[in-house]
């Protein structure tokens, strides 16, 4: 899997890949405008994460070259503004997802690996991890083969979980997940708490082991260790 | 007053006095040619006089028949006295009427006596010619000012016509569109420099009135990505086995003062769009509708804090509100009600179709109620808020004919939203 990260605020374009390299990800990196445009014409991509404001160029244009060059990437943009006419346009030209900066890392991982499900088997490929098995497209997951039946949140909050494996998630990062940005931080911490519980109550009584620890009480880890 | 009454007042008052002084003037200039003229008449007739002495030896009354012309009286031996000029009134012989003359009188020996000789001229003509002179001279120069007031009246009008088309121009002229300032290029130097310099003040004015709202965009914008590379760090950091308790607590708290500052961020980039006017589709949404699919949305929040919902909508409530702005202001309605709620507590919405009400009970207001709509004002010493969504809720309400009032009773509080009273009908 090549991700091609352009960013060109260092740091940033750092942290991103190091977190996906850790996904097993193949990552590099491009600061400027022509950096990026240079590389989409010589490497072919599994995914693309573009900020929209490059010193030398809008990140919308690069979308458009890439979906001319090859249209099976899939392209995230990551953007300061969180405008909807961007989000609109961004979507109009090809790109599949949005997200506003800041962002937490491992709801990009989330949406990349999504993206990246949905591009390669149609959306049509179980996730497994150990014992536990989940079908995206019917939204079931089963574990040791029973299925068991989750809520939505709860759903929603295992594959979020699945898909930063041995990663710690912070709370804040999860409740956002769930709820969105506008939730109203006091009271989602609580409701993360009581999902993150009753997830790991319905794991266990299908026979799975625990697999989900609270780290320094600033968030949760899902995996072996 | 206006300028041109104004100009008038001080051109009429002007032009009387000028007037007064240039007829005085001109009455004495053609005085005193009249006298010059008179004089020097009554000196060539002393000259006459004299001669007709010489060669006669004697005066005879007869020779001058016209009356009053000549007076000649012996007078006993006196000094020579210079000759002296003087205005005399003297009876008319056929009626009582005094009449102006002016006399010359000299003394010359006749016959070897001394005689005062006196020489009159009839001035009566002259008046006569001063009165029309006068009188024709104030009638010209009355229908000249006459005219010259109507005229400059008229000019003026013309003249100052560009300036008051340029004051009306600028009152209409509204800072906060994106019109320029347009103003005429009169053919005068003047206004149309005055007219130039007004134009790039306007822009001016209107640039940097623009920039300034702009600013608190591009800011807001620009730190995004620093506060994106923060928390981008910190969740990097986390990953770290190795961390102690403490450094975890200090992590955390960079982390909650980075995700408050993102969504301090977010709410201010929020009202300086809607200040800058940047959402521009207008739809029709109920907003009534809206507020009980978010009570629905959050019901798992409501089930936390063991909220009740009670939703009375008789009938839509219908506004004009592009659907990002309905989104917040409906997001921010809720959570609100939400988030000064106690446990147990209850939530009601309730619309007539003319006002929108969403109550919440609540602990009593320790702020002033009045300023409770200010940014930053914050019930509660809340870390979690940042004390910007009741702004924002009234910036739409706003910027979109709707007005949004707070009202407390018997622990309730209730944020009512109404039509502004124009927008009615």
């Amino acid at each position: 899997m090549k991700v091609l990260v352009v960013e060109d605020e260092k740091g940033l374009a750092e942290s991103i890949t190091d977190y996906m390299s850790k996904e097993g990800y193949l990552c590099e990196t491009a600061s400027t405008f022509r950096e990026a445009d240079e590389r989409i014409y010589l490497y072919d991509y599994d995914c693309v994460i573009v900020d929209l404001t490059l010193p030398d160029g809008n990140g919308f244009q690069l979308i458009e070259t890439l979906k001319k060059l090859l249209t099976t990437t899939g392209v995230i943009i990551i953007s300061a503004r969180n405008a909807l006419e961007d989000k609109i346009r961004g979507l109009e030209i090809g790109s599949d997802d949005y997200l506003t900066k800041p962002f937490h890392l491992s709801e990009l991982n989330a949406r990349v690996k999504s993206l990246i499900r949905r591009r390669n088997f149609g959306g049509h490929t179980e996730i497994r991890f150990r014992e536990i098995v989940v079908n995206p497209s019917a939204r079931k997951v089963y574990v040791n083969g029973q299925l068991t039946v989750l809520s939505r949140k709860e759903y929603d909050l295992l594959l979020y979980f699945l898909s930063n494996i041995d990663v710690v998630l912070t709370k804040v990062s999860i409740a956002e997940h769930l709820w969105g940005d506008n939730i109203d931080s006091a009271d989602s911490l609580d409701m993360v708490y009581s999902h993150i519980k009753n997830l790991r109550r319905k794991l266990l009584e299908k026979g799975g082991s625990d697999y989900l620890r609270s780290v320094y009480g600033i968030g949760y880890k899902f995996g072996e260790s | 007053m206006k300028l041109l009454t104004k100009t008038n007042q001080i051109y009429l008052a002007f032009s009387l006095v000028v007037y007064l002084f240039a007829g005085l003037a001109f009455y004495q200039v053609v005085r005193f040619l009249i006298y010059k003229e008179v004089e020097s008449r009554l000196r060539v007739e002393r000259l006459d006089f004299e001669s007709y002495i010489k060669t006669h030896k004697s005066w005879s009354d007869t020779t001058y028949f016209v009356e009053n012309k000549i007076d000649v009286d012996p007078v006993g031996a006196r000094a020579q006295q210079p000759e002296t000029f003087s205005d005399t009134l003297i009876q008319n012989r056929y009626d009582s009427e005094r009449m102006p003359f002016r006399q010359l009188t000299f003394y010359t020996p006749i016959q070897g006596k001394l005689h005062r000789v006196a020489i009159r001229k009839s001035l009566i003509q002259s008046y006569q010619l001063i009165e029309v002179i006068t009188v024709t001279m104030a009638a010209c120069l009355g229908v000249l000012l006459l005219g010259t007031f109507w005229f400059q009246g008229k000019l003026s009008g013309r003249l100052w016509h560009p300036f008051y088309e340029t004051l009306s121009r600028i009152k209409r002229f509204n800072l906060a569109s994106t019109t320029p300032l347009q103003l005429d290029k009169p053919e005068i130097n003047e206004f149309r420099e005055l007219n130039e310099v007004l134009r790039k003040m306007g822009d001016k004015m209107q640039q940097d009135y623009r920039s300034l709202k702009e600013f608190t965009e591009n800011a807001s914008h620009e730190i995004q990505t620093p506060l994106a590379l923060i928390n981008a760090k910190v969740e990097q950091l986390i990953q770290s086995e190795k961390l102690t308790e403490t450094q975890t607590r200090w992590i955390e708290d960079i982390y909650q003062a980075s995700r408050r500052m993102a969504r301090l961020n977010q709410g201010l980039l929020l009202l300086a769009k809607i200040e800058n006017q940047q959402f521009t589709n207008n739809q029709t949404v109920d907003l009534a509708g809206l507020l009980t699919e978010k009570l629905e949305d959050m019901e798992e929040v409501l089930n936390h804090k063991q909220l009740l919902v009670d939703v009375k909508n008789e009938k839509p409530f219908e506004v004009q509100l592009p659907v990002p702005l309905a989104e917040s202001l409906v997001t921010n309605l809720v959570n609100n009600a939400i988030k000064h709620n106690h446990p147990e507590g209850r939530v009601e919405l309730r619309s007539d179709g003319e006002q929108l009400w969403l109550g919440n009970t609540g602990s009593p207001l320790t702020t002033d109620p009045e300023r409770l709509f200010e940014r930053f004002k914050k019930e509660g010493a809340s870390p979690d808020s940042v004390g910007l969504g009741l702004a924002i809720i009234r910036e739409i309400c706003e910027n979109y004919g709707l007005q949004v009032r707070y009202e407390e009773q018997n622990g309730w509080h209730r944020f009512c939203i109404s039509r502004k009273a124009e927008e009615v009908g």
